[in-house]
């Protein structure tokens, strides 16, 4: 089992090295065959580590694998060592399964790039940090992970660094997300100080006899790293530029993975949660502003990619929603089914976008059925899957997350209700981008792309993956229906270290019907409305000039960064570089050197270049020597 | 010990190297300055090998020689260098070959 994860953990990593170490000795599609390889041979750990669990009773399903000592102060120790239990298994199926359809993927999509080798050992050590984050045993190796995705998601959102919006975005994200890691970092001090181990079971012990204050700061900080690395209100601003970054970049580490680290954050340490309920209700609370937020913004969006990118917003928005109700098996049930369909819908617009020659607009698209019919398929089941139209994938987990909500009480119920308006958003904002997309006549750009059928809708590299997931997006709902069968909530169960019961909350019967009927119907009231307008065109799309304006400036939180961040930032620089920078450390240096050079310029008068003068003063010297030590004796 | 006291050999030593250093410091012509510096070279060597009679060793006799090896290989470069100046018909005066002044 143990044998399994590490395998799963050091493939990736050692096809980056492999990659950088070759260099240009290798072509470049056999680095990006190392990469995927890689990828797969983690993922066959992966099966490896969950095979053998399978094979095993609940109670020896976990495991602690310790290469060495990393690190060792005093009465703290941490070591480099992997978790191996239900949860982390899970992770690890995803990261690499969904992680190495999507780098079989980039083979297709990145083909003629010139830095493809730089791109693929990108890729590889994403997936090795995200592997890392996941498996991780001990709170300073997620922290590593943490952070190391955060560098790999920088390096690969700027890939095309001869834009300056790409490098833009990355430094954004970067930044954004770099506030996260501080934050959880202040949180694992406390925990360091207050209980002296960052162990996952010991930390959790250690933390249920510390004052509430204390564990307050804890989840507050861990809160606010998940938060920013999954792009929740109020850290949210830097997924929709992350959407610069290659596409299949995109699919892996802004829908399917990282993004979704902060949910498996919550999950992990949800004993920390659960004795800090306000911080839980905070973390459902922001997920329901987010989720109605990012639905009512991907309503006006105009690029094909950021209204997926807000659309995963929204959907981690429901995941930290059912996380933090207390729900952890319902929302890594949609953690997983979302990186099916999530990947699913960024790589069937990759393929339009492939098939455009890069554009992106939706205004210039349109008809785009009859020219990649197969694609538009794999579209309208992602999208389908998406709104929660049964028997596709997300169906299944969304209403779970919804029942648990209405199931824990008052506070619960007003998140319901806003999971039930963000369910019409969804079915909304998803059918207009699929109706102006590929219904309707072809638009000019698209008659000028359609060079009939000769080699299909894109290499093999890419249509197998999509194929894949269109597949997983379908079923992969199944292994969950609620009321009839649990297969993934006990799988889960105990969901980790030390707990005995897998959630909080367990809706009713009564409970999921209600909640599946509302939620299916909404989103279908929402595809409908979608249909009407811009399906049919039979209404015309309302257009309120102020609010259309607010929504296209994504809610004024750019600019409200800008004004209470940036600018006063850059105003005390402004001020520091004039009254300290440029007269006190400027002048002095300044000062200094104008002194060595009146020096040297005074010093220069003695060199006259006659020969005599120089004898004359050797002959001086040795002169006042003689006398000296004459003297001197 | 027979001839003159060792300090007679002294005397004619500094006198050598007065002539010498005085020749370096007047006279403009750079034959003659080479010349000079010979002369106190010489006057040094006097010296060393007279303090070595006095201690009736020899390290003041292999000192000597080694200046003259010195001594030899200066005037190689001395020479050369004038030989140049000459070549490029320039004043042959130590005074007006001062740009290397600050």
């Amino acid at each position: 089992m143990t044998a399994g994860a590490w395998l799963c953990l050091l493939a990736p990593l050692c096809g980056a090295l492999l990659i950088t170490a070759l260099g240009e000795s290798i072509s470049r599609r056999t680095a990006a065959w190392i990469s995927t390889l890689s990828v797969f041979a983690a993922f066959a750990g992966a099966l490896i580590a969950f095979v053998d669990m399978l094979g095993r009773g609940h109670e020896e399903r976990e495991a602690v694998t310790t290469a060495w000592t990393w690190l060792a102060a005093g009465e703290f120790h941490a070591g480099l060592s992997l978790l191996v239990d239900p949860l982390s298994v899970t992770m690890m199926l995803i990261v690499s399964g969904v992680g190495g359809l999507i780098v079989l993927y980039s083979i297709g999509y990145m083909d003629g790039d010139p830095e493809e080798r730089r791109y693929f050992a990108y890729m590889s050590l994403f997936v090795f940090s995200m592997l890392m984050l996941v498996e991780a045993g001990n709170f300073l190796l997620l922290l590593v992970g943490w952070g190391l995705v955060g560098l790999a998601s920088y390096l690969l959102i700027g890939f095309w660094h001869e834009r300056p919006s790409a490098v833009a975005a990355a430094k954004k994200a970067f930044v954004m997300n770099a506030f996260g890691d501080a934050a959880m970092a202040l949180a694992f001090f406390v925990l360091i100080w207050q209980t002296g181990t960052l162990d996952f079971a010991a930390a959790f012990e250690g933390a249920g006899g510390l004052s509430q204050t204390f564990v307050d700061l804890v989840a507050l900080g861990l809160l606010a790293g998940a938060v920013a690395k999954s792009a929740q209100i109020p850290l949210h601003t830097w997924l929709p530029d992350a959407m610069e970054g290659p596409t299949p970049v995109s699919a892996l580490i802004h829908a399917a993975t990282m993004v979704t680290a902060g949910v498996y954050l919550i999950v992990r340490a949800h004993p920390i949660f659960e004795l800090a309920p306000s911080i839980a209700d905070l973390a459902a609370g922001l997920g329901a502003i987010t989720l109605l937020v990012a639905g009512v913004i991907a309503l006006v969006q105009t690029d094909i990619k950021r209204v997926i990118a807000y659309s995963t917003m929204s959907q981690i928005g429901y995941m930290f929603l059912g996380a933090g109700l207390g729900a952890y098996g319902n929302g890594m049930f949609h953690l997983m089914t979302h990186a099916f369909f999530k990947a699913l819908l960024f790589m069937a617009a990759g393929l339009v976008i492939h098939h455009l020659a890069n554009e992106q607009d939706i205004r210039r698209m349109g008809g785009l059925r009859q020219a990649m019919p197969r694609t538009y398929i794999a579209f309208l089941i992602g999208s389908l899957a998406l709104v929660g139209i049964p028997p596709l994938s997300g169906f299944f987990s969304k209403d779970s997350i919804l029942a648990s909500a209405l199931a824990s009480g008052g506070y619960g119920r007003l998140l319901f209700a806003a999971g039930l308006a963000g369910a019409l958003l969804t079915g909304l904002y998803t059918f207009r981008l699929l109706f102006i997309v590929f219904l309707g006549e072809p638009s000019a750009l698209v008659r000028e792309h359609d060079h009939g059928s000769a080699h299909g809708e894109g290499p093999w590299t890419m249509t197998v993956p999509v194929a894949v997931l269109t597949v997983l997006a379908v079923v992969g709902g199944w292994v969950q229906v609620a009321g009839i069968w649990h297969p993934f909530g006990e799988w889960l169960d105990p969901i980790a270290v030390g707990r005995e019961h897998l959630a909080l909350v367990e809706p009713t019967v009564t409970q999921d019907y209600v909640t599946s009927v509302l939620a299916v119907g909404l989103g279908a009231v929402g595809i409908a409305v979608a249909w009407m307008i811009y399906g049919s065109r039979k209404w015309s799309v309302p257009r309120v000039p102020s609010v259309q304006r607010t929504l296209e400036h994504k809610l004024w939180f750019d600019e409200l960064y800008d004004a209470v961040f940036y600018n006063p930032g850059e105003r005390i620089s402004g001020l520091l570089r004039r009254g300290v920078e440029e007269p006190l450390i400027g002048g002095s240096i300044e000062g200094v050197t104008l002194g060595a050079r009146e020096a040297a310029g005074a010093l220069g008068e003695a060199q006259t270049g006659y020969l005599r003068t120089y004898a004359l003063a050797i002959a001086a010297a040795v002169a006042v020597l003689v006398v000296v030590f004459i003297t001197v004796q | 010990m027979r001839g003159p006291d060792v300090s007679w050999y002294l005397i004619v030593s500094a006198i050598l190297f007065s002539i010498g250093a005085a020749g370096v410091l007047l006279r403009r012509s750079p034959l003659i300055v080479l010349l000079s510096l010979e002369i106190m070279l010489n006057s040094a060597n006097l010296a060393l090998i007279s303090f070595a009679r006095l201690h009736g060793n020899h390290d003041g006799q292999i000192f000597a020689l080694a200046v003259m090896a010195v001594a030899a290989s200066e005037v190689v470069v001395g020479l050369g260098l004038i030989v140049a100046i000459a070549r490029k018909h320039l004043d042959l005066d130590v005074d007006r070959l001062r740009v290397l002044r600050g």
